[in-house]
């Protein structure tokens, strides 16, 4: 008997409306364990090299691990891969929510999606059944509306659906995933890879609970959460969620501002968790938020997700479209120099409405303020919209317009990268892309470890890839168990901070494998130690499974996600950071001053390279690393990158 | 402002002013406060000081909490 694991990945061919069912063994799922390495592993064999993202050759898959669906915090997330339509790389993106649990108990672990279909279609996953239905009458609907018409027409309202919005359909280039209406496979534009194929939404229905090996081990590690949640701050993590760390981000510097030009936004009280809290999430009249303004996923005891409801005025928001993470409320906030609240939870609503990253939006918009700002852009070119800093009626506008593709929006549906390129003028200058994703909010010329992350991650920059800087000081136990035992000062971008980046790297790798929330399961401020990561693990599957297996599993999923790269010819020329990180210091606050040294970064990047085993000319893996991570197949059966590897 | 507000005696706006012992060092004011969680300290700007820091009259002291995502 499999535990964990349901044992069935349904291939899907929309081309073909053929549906098939393939169950791999019990190595498989060790080898790859879930996720971000199971969905490669079908990327790397079934995805033809140079493939527009778009193509219906583009293979999309979507993959819970080896923990979804067992009851405890932080297992039910799902990943999704396929080549990016944003950056032209390997895209990336995990999401929450109750979506993975109910498609693991549905009866399939993944769901490899290849293909288009000549009319719109979902995708039926009940009880260990796979069916295309017709949605030729959900096309064009939001994603509140359509949720709520498959609950009516399926006469079940504990369906889950992952789906596309008009966004997706309209292929903007960063459009999501999203469940429950509010939760996002946000990053690198999977939505418009869906959107491509006219796959509207996966649905899911089942009650096929996965068995558990050890149920006395794991009923420990259920204790656990609440003997952990007050040492780790867990509780007050749950209790504002991660927009608590607005304020905390200004006071060290680093709270992107003006389109990552400052460090120090002066109105960060009015976006930070504690005024979401206290004056905006559901039940805050009544002091009642814990009950009606903050939600979870399934089986999670933290509750970190914020549902925020505004009932009248120009910024009137349902309370089923959730409320703004930390990311979101820096995007649409302080990256465009936004401080009012109502407008940062209407334009987060509207991209979970219409399936679009915030991330990515509220970074584009902001590049094109400061464009603005900066003369390169005028009302000729926006249709009238005046798009200066602090506009908040002009962003709101501005999203919707970019979700429907509508006049200036529809360059800015492109991303940055590709609106400076259409536009000109010198406008990349402004960019704070790396690989053509917009940067999250946290500040490399801050979090030294972090520049080099951001530019060498496969899937453009990203802050869930590694641990950030101040973690491998305030952690030390935490960190010697992953065998980092010499903290650095801070600033610092030496061998050691590459070494603490790589491994820390590995580890999120892992934790985006095995599929797991990266606020429960990690190296420093997790509900759970990286050791208890192991211990569930093999709780649930009976293995006996050690730190340095876990460790490799996420380092094979780094180099498989490394290789698909190689193989489309991406390699060190495009593992770069934003210009104005080298050329412009940061102004205010405490992070006055602070700039890249080109040189010095440089250095770093290739001292990162050598860790990896990655060819420091090229960047791409080597054929030693490849064979030794089991991932010699990667290579032999790809002509391209038999060349390239070696 | 971070969940660390909510330690805080009189809190305004996230800052309060605090009487210590002599000789008090970080551990020290963290305890009274009873933030039992790690977190990360700046006295006077400066990251580098040890949690056995001794305390001087008229400090401003930030504290952190740690987290690598959101």
């Amino acid at each position: 008997m499999s535990y964990g694991y349901t044992g069935k990945i349904l291939h899907v061919n929309l081309s073909k409306s053929e549906l098939e069912i393939e169950e791999p063994d019990e190595q498989f799922y060790r080898t790859y364990m879930g996720g971000s390495a199971m969905g490669m592993h079908y990327v790397l064999k079934e995805t033809p090299v140079g493939v527009d993202p778009f193509s219906p050759d583009n293979v999309l898959a979507l993959c819970t691990g080896i923990l979804t669906g067992t009851p405890i915090s932080g297992q039910s997330r799902l990943t999704s891969v396929a080549k990016s339509p944003l950056t032209g790389c390997i895209g990336d993106a995990q999401g929450g929510g109750y979506f993975p649990a109910e498609m693991k108990f549905s009866g399939f672990d993944a769901v490899i999606i290849k293909g288009r279909s000549p009319k719109p279609v979902y995708l039926w996953l009940h009880h260990g059944e796979a069916e295309l239905c017709d949605a030729s009458h959900l096309w064009g609907l939001t994603t509140g509306d359509a949720e709520d018409k498959l609950k009516e027409e399926l006469d079940d309202k504990r369906i889950e659906v992952l789906q596309i919005g008009p966004a997706g359909e309209n292929l903007v280039r960063y459009s999501a995933l999203i469940s429950m209406s509010n939760r996002a496979n946000g990053r690198t534009g999977m939505g418009a890879v869906m959107g491509s194929k006219n796959l509207k939404a996966v649905v899911v229905r089942g009650k096929m609970k996965p068995a558990i090996a050890n149920p006395e081990k794991f009923k420990e590690l259920q204790k656990l959460a609440k003997a952990n949640l007050e040492p780790t701050g867990m509780d007050g993590f749950g209790k504002y969620g991660t927009p608590g760390v607005c304020s905390p981000q200004h006071r060290a510097g680093g709270l992107p501002t003006y389109n990552f030009n400052s460090g120090n936004f002066d109105k960060h009280e009015e976006i930070d968790g504690h005024k979401l809290y206290n004056e905006h999430l559901r039940g805050h009249e009544k002091d009642d938020q814990n009950r009606f303004g903050r939600d979870t996923c399934f089986s999670c005891s933290i509750k970190c997700k914020r549902v925020a409801q505004i009932d009248e005025g120009p910024f009137k928001t349902e309370a089923k479209y959730g409320g703004p993470e930390y990311e979101t409320l820096a995007t649409f906030g302080s990256y465009c120099g936004i401080s009012d609240m109502d407008a940062i939870i209407h334009a987060n609503a509207l991209c979970n409405m219409y399936g679009m990253d915030t991330i990515s939006c509220g970074a584009t918009i902001a590049w094109a303020m400061e464009c603005w700002e900066e003369g390169k852009l005028t009302m000729k070119d926006t249709g009238g919209i005046e798009l200066k800093y602090g506009n908040a009626e002009a962003m709101v506008k501005i999203t919707e317009m970019i979700a429907k593709r509508e006049g200036f929006g529809e360059i800015l549906a492109e991303g940055s990268k590709k609106a400076a390129e259409i536009i000109g003028r010198g406008t990349e200058e402004y960019l704070i892309t790396s690989k053509g994703q917009e940067a999250p909010a946290h500040m490399p010329q801050v979090k030294r470890s972090l520049s080099v992350i951001y530019a060498a991650n496969p899937f453009g920059a990203d802050h869930e890839s590694s641990e950030h800087d101040p973690g491998y000081k305030a952690y030390p136990e935490r960190m010697k168990e992953i065998g980092l035992t010499n903290p650095q000062e801070k600033l610092a971008l030496n061998k050691e901070m590459m070494r603490f980046a790589m491994i820390t790297q590995h580890l999120s790798s892992a934790v985006d494998s095995i599929s797991v929330c990266a606020f429960i399961f990690g190296a420093s401020f997790q509900l759970y130690t990286p050791e208890q990561l192991v211990q569930a693990i093999n709780a649930v599957m009976g293995w006996n499974v050690d730190m340095e297996e876990i460790l490799e599993v996420g380092e094979r999923r780094l180099n498989m996600l490394r290789a698909f790269n190689s193989r489309e010819g991406v390699g060190r020329e495009s593992d770069t950071l934003p210009k104005k990180m080298f050329k412009r210091p940061l102004k205010g606050g405490r992070s006055d001053g602070y700039v890249l040294n080109e040189e010095e970064w440089e250095a770093a990047l290739e001292d990162y390279y050598r860790l990896c085993d990655w060819d420091v000319e090229t960047g791409h893996p080597s054929l030693k690393k490849m064979e030794s991570l089991g991932l010699g197949w990667v290579v032999a059966e790809n002509n391209v990158l038999s060349e390239v590897i070696n | 402002m971070g969940p660390l507000v909510d330690f805080l005696p009189d809190s305004d706006k996230g800052k309060a002013t605090m009487i210590l012992n002599n000789d008090s060092t970080i551990t020290d004011m963290l305890d009274k406060l009873q933030i039992k969680r790690k977190v990360v300290v700046a006295v006077n700007g400066d990251e580098e000081k040890g949690l056995d820091h001794v305390l001087s009259d008229g400090d401003e002291v930030l504290v952190f909490t740690v987290i690598s995502g959101g």
